[in-house]
């Protein structure tokens, strides 16, 4: 548009010199051919950025539509599937003769069940509390080895995990200003990850280490990986991996989202890597050392409540 | 089936959730099935593969291989086969996709136990309704055509195709009621075993469909013909 609009006015502008004189001669003026030209050189280059502008936005609503609706499909599916198997154990307890056996391991399959739901249910309503800032408020300072350890223990002990599927190493003798609970949302959502996405059973590396500055934690396992282009684009919201090859397909797409959101209002940052497929993922976290880094920032995260 | 050649009957149950998975192999064993429950899509083929099943009630989303991609599978090797799907979503066009790529029905989860047993029950019947009405007259002629219900075969003229286990079952049920007229309701209970969210215009659909294959002038038909305000009636 801009090169039609200079175009359009050097052409007007040589005819005009060749033979305006001829045509009109009240026609011509003596404003330099500058300001006219200056002028609509601004307008054009601003109505130019505008619809730019617009385009960009629009094609960013219209990828942000089409992933909602594929998590929207995703969570219809997460809440059924659970809501009907309930239903099923539901009504075959209450319509057949089940022997006390088979009893308990119905009620435990639906625990299972409304466990999930209430996980799915959480990590949806943590979302919207994330971005209403409410989700991490209560940080304190704490000792990083033991705060991640003792987190890292926990998770395993609720997604049933045995002894030695997560391997803990290095050592870590600093301290870092953090929400726990926050924290433990974070720490499920990788080992939640590496559940699901490893074929044979779940064996999950973390080695904690500290630097003047940092307070790194890099958390391995050794599933499907991640395919290249994708690395990129695991934090999004509501992003999911297509591919044919993914053992499983259920998700919502909000559980590195909602990580790194977590690790960014720490003041930290998260970054993935993976060597391609079958060679594993490996997550490193890397939270700012109290008193040692982003001292302004920290300080103002310890007077949120 | 007499006591003596009693078969069981064997489903392959497809299902990656677990929970579900044992609660279904539950109710359908203690229904007198016999039950093969394959977790992902890969064992769904591979079993389907290495062994005979009587029906499938296949989950849609599912590891490696999806549920649609299952029913095109199994639909090649078996045109018979009776396919239930489950599924979570509840859009019109799943549904759809689901139906044309072959299965015969689909129950939408949470489902209530009674009504999936029923449905597994008239699939069953149906099935055994079909190769019994096909087992003394597996070829029938009218006119130009020829239609081998086994195999679902058909010469039309000097066409040749291959009908769906839908559009064969429509057709068979017709020709056994030949001269009399049959109502869409009755095609929809008899042959869909009525699922109230096909419509009655989807056997509008199938008639055409076979009207184009048999007729020489589908728009004046002389084998499939229209009864106003009644149904259809086959005169072959």
């Amino acid at each position: 548009m801009l090169g039609l609009w200079i175009y359009w006015y050097v052409y007007n502008y040589i005819v005009f010199e060749k033979v305006g004189d001829q045509i009109s001669p009240q026609l011509t003026y003596d404003i330099t051919n500058v300001v006219p030209f200056v002028i609509g050189l601004v307008l054009l280059s601003g109505l130019s950025f505008t619809t730019s502008l617009i385009f960009r936005h629009l094609s960013v609503q219209l990828r942000l539509a089409k992933l909602y609706d594929n998590f929207i499909s995703n969570v219809t599916h997460e809440l059924k599937s659970p809501l009907s198997s309930i239903q099923l154990y539901l009504e075959t307890l209450n319509e057949r003769n089940v022997s006390p056996d088979k009893q308990e391991e119905f009620i435990d399959l639906m625990t299972t069940d409304v466990n999930r739901l209430n996980n799915l249910i959480n990590s949806i309503l943590e979302i919207s509390a994330l971005e209403q800032k409410k989700l991490a408020h209560n940080y304190q300072v704490q000792d990083a080895e033991l705060t991640i350890k003792n987190l890292l223990m926990d998770s395993a002990g609720q997604f049933r995990l045995p002894n030695d599927a997560i391997n803990i190493s290095g050592s870590a003798p600093c301290e870092i200003v953090t929400d726990a609970k926050a924290m433990k949302i974070v720490l499920d959502n990788l080992i939640d990850n590496a559940i699901k996405y490893s074929v044979d059973s779940v064996k999950i590396d973390v080695n904690l280490s500290c630097n003047l500055k940092r307070f790194i934690i890099e958390f391995s396992d050794r599933g499907i990986g991640i395919p290249p282009g994708e690395l990129k684009k695991v934090f999004n919201k509501f992003h999911r991996i297509q591919h044919s090859k993914v053992p499983n397909v259920k998700g919502t797409g909000l559980g590195l989202y909602l990580t790194k959101e977590i690790i960014r209002n720490h003041g930290g940052k998260v970054s993935v890597l993976s060597e391609g497929e079958n060679k594993g993922t490996k997550f490193t976290i890397e939270l700012p050392v109290y008193q040692a880094s982003k001292k302004h920032f920290i300080n103002k995260l310890l007077k949120r409540k | 089936m007499d006591n003596n050649s009693y078969k069981e009957i064997k489903i392959l149950l497809v299902e990656d959730e677990k929970t579900l998975a044992v609660g279904l192999e539950f109710n359908l064993v203690e229904e007198g099935y016999l039950v093969e429950w394959a977790k992902d899509g890969r064992e769904a083929v591979s079993l389907f593969e290495s062994d005979n099943f009587d029906m499938i009630i296949l989950d849609i989303m599912l590891p490696y291989i999806d549920g649609f991609e299952i029913a095109k599978i199994v639909r090649k090797a078996n045109p018979q086969m009776p396919i239930l799907m489950l599924t979570a979503r509840t859009s019109k066009g799943d549904m759809v996709k689901g139906l044309e790529l072959g299965a015969d029905d689909y129950i939408t989860k949470p489902f209530h136990l009674k009504e999936l047993l029923l449905r597994v029950k008239g699939m069953l019947k149906r099935k055994a309704w079909y190769q019994k009405a096909t087992s003394n007259e597996p070829v029938y002629s009218f006119g130009r055509n020829k239609i081998n219900f086994e195999n679902l075969k058909c010469k039309c003229g000097n066409k040749e195709l291959k009908l769906t286990p839908h559009e064969a079952m429509v057709l068979k049920y017709m020709i056994n009621n030949k001269g009399k007229i049959v109502s869409r309701k009755e095609l929809l209970e008899k042959v869909w075993h009525l699922n109230p969210d096909i419509e009655t215009r989807t056997v509008d659909i199938f008639i055409s469909r076979l009207r184009n294959y048999f007729e020489e002038d589908p728009s004046t038909p002389i084998y499939i013909k229209s009864v106003r305000g009644a149904g259809y009636v086959f005169e072959g």
